[in-house]
């Protein structure tokens, strides 16, 4: 390799390493020093307990609804903001990032004001026997907004990436245009719409502020486990809040590895000259 | 099959891309459309594809309107200058899309498309490649498998567009005869959208020069090179010594003004090599100096200056070495084939045309 | 724009159809709560929400807001500035698990992000004895929150630096080194002029998050009115005491902040995309030769 002649390699690299380990490290080192307080068999009796088995699930569930709506919805949305023109269309695509823009405090009392029994939305639904609002269905509904920029962002590059020629060809080959999209155009962003798919669920499993203000809360029911950490911690178990932060951090990290994987094959993917089977 | 052409026009905003254009493609030919970039001949192409819908004018196969007929239902094969090869499929994939995206009861079974794509993979020579991904070939081996793709769903025509647009010169080279080799195997109506003169004339059964929307001339290889039609021809196809009318009374018993022209307004047309350099005048001979002698290959290319006229002329080696030109020498040239036609508007003026 | 010619796109009534299904999906999850946002802070009248606003511990909430966002910013800034520089300039062992390091945060539940801190300073925590003999306050004070919100916002300026600073390339810094610049010098006039929109995107993006963010710095404020809240918090309070006007008054100053980033970020966006085409125009007769090095 040729010699760099650019100055601040240490001073760059020695400031960010220390940063990292300041504020990022260091406070994550801390939840693993504290959880070794536990014994293997304690660390289980705490994950594994009833109240948190049930909480993992209703996180772990509505996360994973939310993001397939998302991916179904993000597909759509991201297509129809690329391929089709309408009025307003720089409007509705600066609007997708709201999420992202809006704190979680503000969506949470909004979502639970719409969606409650008198509100705008929930007035209509509750006469068909529809509750949101205090429900595991609010749930999904906070984690859908809160999720929703994730799959539409990580797919309009992509979409636009493609080459009309390839579609063309499609067509003068006999396809139908459904043909072409399935056959075609879906496996070439597929790998952008797991990823996206990925981030929005990483991100869902997370959140707590949207969705402790549409949840009701209700231990067994519509508890998430984020919140159960903060009840567990309002209650000075804190050896109880961390264990489950830990469990937390283990699937986080995991989720955060598979995007990079995955980030990492689709830019590898079809350009690596070696044979791939 | 045969394509027939009628009255097509072709407007992109203001620019008029394609300007009522006739053509007749006699089926089973090889016809090259040739001309600059932005001469209409891709968006004709387009046209008789079915992807691109001219403003007004037809398209008939076979004699049957196919104007209005959707790219699916044109059975055409279109090869894209850059492949446009489905890159998260295999080669083998690739090849068999077409027959895999027919509708159920047209469908061949699964044996059948094995049998008919590894028959293709070994038509194009590229049978040990099925496996591979598109991203895992050469830009010659990518060219080939995308013209078994567009053969597989059997078409009727072969569209390419500027097929080897994208290669480098040998494999160009090695590309082109392997394309005149396969045509004469299947022998399918084809049309291929070239700017390289040389491939149209090498590969091509038939030339269609086109220019400006315009088709400037059709005809056999040897007929566009040797008689051009018009004076964008002789320039487009080689180079080409110009001579303003001043000069041509000079030559005056070797040819005619055209019909109704003045003196004052024709230009002749002499290729280089239709040049003969003298040492000693002869009747209608013209005096020149030489400028420059440069041997190129097998040929050697001599400057000279009429006046301030610059006079481009080639030989071959054995003529240059007889002659033994060197640098400010006076000799005299003899056109051996001259072509005149009436000036052209100043708008396409070339300059002087070497 | 990439889209094939209409002869071979979709039908019209498929647009049509896609487009208008995409539309209401938006506006009932995008448009109508954002416009909610605004209708329920004004539902008692303008004098109301003026007064909502101008109750001292929701000013005191919007102070610490914007004080934490002024700490935690310049923080964040100096960091992806050396980060992106060592990652984008040079080549070293473990570049791609920094970066991965970097994301991190993005993939913690914010909750988590507290309670780390809550571990480390809190009075049963690892420096907690330690903290209370020398009397210094970090949980349940401005320290800790703000330490709470530099963890989540740690990677957005590093995360827009690194990819634009890689594609840009180094060979501008190297000829302003090769003239004699110093390093500072080859920081403030060369490095910084050519990041400043991607830095400026960065800092908008960690700014929302920064002004907005709950649930970490819910688990480390301990909610002292007046001291500890921030406007997040403050809107939780009020919510909770079912003082829906007051609550959505300080929602709808949040919201605001929303819609000015979303604004600043498409100017930005655009800025970007103007420069970027601007520079491949200056580069297309070499054939972008000056594209990134591997």
């Amino acid at each position: 390799m040729a010699r760099n002649v650019l100055p601040g390699f240490r001073l760059g690299l020695g400031y960010t390493l220390l940063y990292l380990s300041l504020i990022v490290l260091l406070p994550l080192a801390a939840l693993v020093f504290k959880s070794a307080e536990l014994s293997a068999a304690q660390f289980w009796d705490i994950a594994t307990g009833e109240r948190a088995l049930a909480s993992l699930r209703v996180t772990f569930g509505s996360a994973l609804i939310a993001a397939l709506i998302n991916a179904a919805f993000g597909l759509l949305t991201a297509w129809v903001l690329v391929r089709y023109t309408f009025p307003g269309k720089r409007f509705v695509d600066a609007l997708v990032d709201l999420p992202f823009a809006l704190p979680t405090a503000v969506a949470g009392i909004t979502l639970a004001t719409l969606y409650a029994g008198n509100g705008w939305i929930g007035r209509h639904l509750e006469p068909l026997g529809f509750k949101v609002a205090f429900t595991p269905v609010g749930i999904v509904v906070a984690l859908t907004f809160i999720s929703l920029p994730f799959v539409v962002r990580t797919l309009q590059p992509v979409i636009e990436d493609i080459e009309p020629e390839i579609e063309e060809a499609a067509a003068v080959l006999g396809a139908s245009r459904w043909q072409t999209f399935r056959l075609v155009l879906l496996p070439a962003i597929l790998p952008a719409l797991i990823t996206g798919f990925t981030l929005a669920f990483s991100r869902a499993i997370g959140e707590y502020g949207s969705v402790i203000f549409i949840a009701g809360n209700m231990p067994f029911i519509s508890e998430i486990t984020p919140l159960l950490i903060v009840a567990k911690l309002e209650q000075y178990d804190i050896v109880g809040a961390t264990a489950l932060a830990v469990v937390m951090l283990v699937i986080s990290f995991a989720l955060l590895l598979a995007v990079n994987a995955l980030q990492w094959r689709m830019a590898n993917r079809h350009s690596a000259a070696g044979a791939r089977r | 099959m045969s394509i027939e052409i009628r009255g097509i026009g072709k407007r992109f905003g203001n620019f008029v891309a394609l300007d009522n254009i006739d053509l007749d493609i006699p089926s089973g030919e090889l016809v090259a459309l040739l001309g600059p970039s932005g001469c209409g001949k891709t968006t004709l192409l387009r046209i008789i594809a079915g992807m691109e819908s001219p403003d007004h004018g037809q398209v008939l196969f076979e004699g049957e309107e196919a104007t209005h007929l959707h790219v699916r239902e044109r059975k055409v094969g279109f090869v894209f200058q850059h492949y446009a090869l489905f890159r998260h499929m295999t080669v083998f994939e690739n090849v068999a899309f077409g027959l895999r995206v027919k509708p159920r009861h047209e469908r061949p079974s699964e044996a059948e498309i094995r049998r008919r794509v590894t028959d293709l993979l070994k038509l194009v020579q590229l049978d040990w490649l099925a496996e591979r991904y598109p991203s895992q070939l050469s830009g010659g081996q990518r060219q080939r498998i995308a013209l078994a793709r567009a053969l597989a769903v059997e078409p009727k025509v072969l569209l390419l567009d500027e097929p080897f647009g994208a290669l480098d010169t040998r494999v160009r080279k090695e590309l082109r005869r392997w394309l005149r080799r396969l045509h004469d195997e299947v022998h399918i109506s084809s049309v291929f959208v070239t700017h390289d003169q040389e491939e149209a004339l090498e590969v091509a059964d038939r030339v269609v020069v086109m220019n400006q929307g315009r088709i400037e001339q059709i005809g056999t290889p040897d007929e566009v090179y040797s008689r051009p039609a018009s004076p964008f021809v002789y320039r487009f196809l080689g180079d080409v010594n110009v001579f303003h009318s001043r000069l041509h009374g000079a030559w005056a018993e070797i040819n005619r003004l055209p019909e109704g022209a003045h003196a004052g307004e024709a230009l002749a047309f002499i290729r280089p090599h239709d040049i003969d350099i003298e040492r000693f005048e002869q009747a209608g001979s013209l005096a020149a100096r030489v400028q420059e002698v440069h041997a190129i290959g097998p040929s050697v290319r001599v400057e000279l200056a009429h006046g301030s006229e610059l006079i481009e002329v080639e030989l071959t080696r054995e003529r240059a070495n007889a002659l033994g030109l060197s640098r400010g020498d006076q000799v005299w040239l003899r056109p051996r084939q001259v072509r005149v036609f009436a000036a052209e508007p100043a708008g396409e003026e070339f300059g002087s045309g070497i | 724009m990439s889209s094939p010619r209409p002869s071979i796109a979709e039908p019209r009534w498929v647009r049509f159809t896609l487009t208008a299904v995409a539309l209401v999906f938006l506006g009932f999850f995008l448009a109508l709560p954002l416009v909610a946002v605004f209708v329920e802070a004004l539902a008692a009248g303008i004098p109301a929400y003026l007064d909502a606003l101008a109750d001292p511990e929701a000013r005191s909430a919007i102070w610490l807001t914007v004080l934490v966002a002024l700490i935690a910013l310049p923080l964040n800034v100096a960091f992806g500035v050396a980060a992106a520089w060592a990652i984008a300039r040079f080549e070293f062992r473990g570049k791609s698990a920094l970066i991965t390091l970097i994301d991190l945060p993005f993939a913690v539940s914010p909750v988590v992000a507290g309670l780390v801190f809550v571990l480390l300073f809190g009075s049963q925590g690892l420096f907690g004895a330690w903290l209370s003999a020398h009397d210094i306050r970090i949980i349940f004070a401005v320290p800790g929150i703000v330490l709470a919100t530099l963890f989540v916002t740690f990677p957005f300026v590093a995360r827009e630096l690194i990819p634009l600073m890689q594609a840009q390339g180094r060979e501008e810094e190297e000829a302003a080194v090769s003239l004699g610049a110093s390093g500072w010098q080859m920081l403030w006039r060369v490095t910084l002029p050519n990041i400043k929109w991607g830095l400026l995107y960065g800092v908008i993006l960690a700014n929302a998050r920064a002004m907005g963010e709950f649930g970490a710095v819910s688990v480390v404020s301990g909610h002292i009115r007046g001291e500890t809240n921030t406007l997040p918090l403050h809107v939780e309070i009020l919510y909770n005491e079912y003082n829906q006007v007051g609550a959505f008054a300080a929602a709808s100053v949040l919201a605001l902040l929303a819609l000015v980033t979303l604004i600043a970020k498409t100017i930005v966006e655009w800025r970007m995309r103007r420069e970027t085409a601007m520079l491949e125009a200056s580069l297309s007769p070499e054939g972008g030769a000056a594209s990134p090095a591997a």
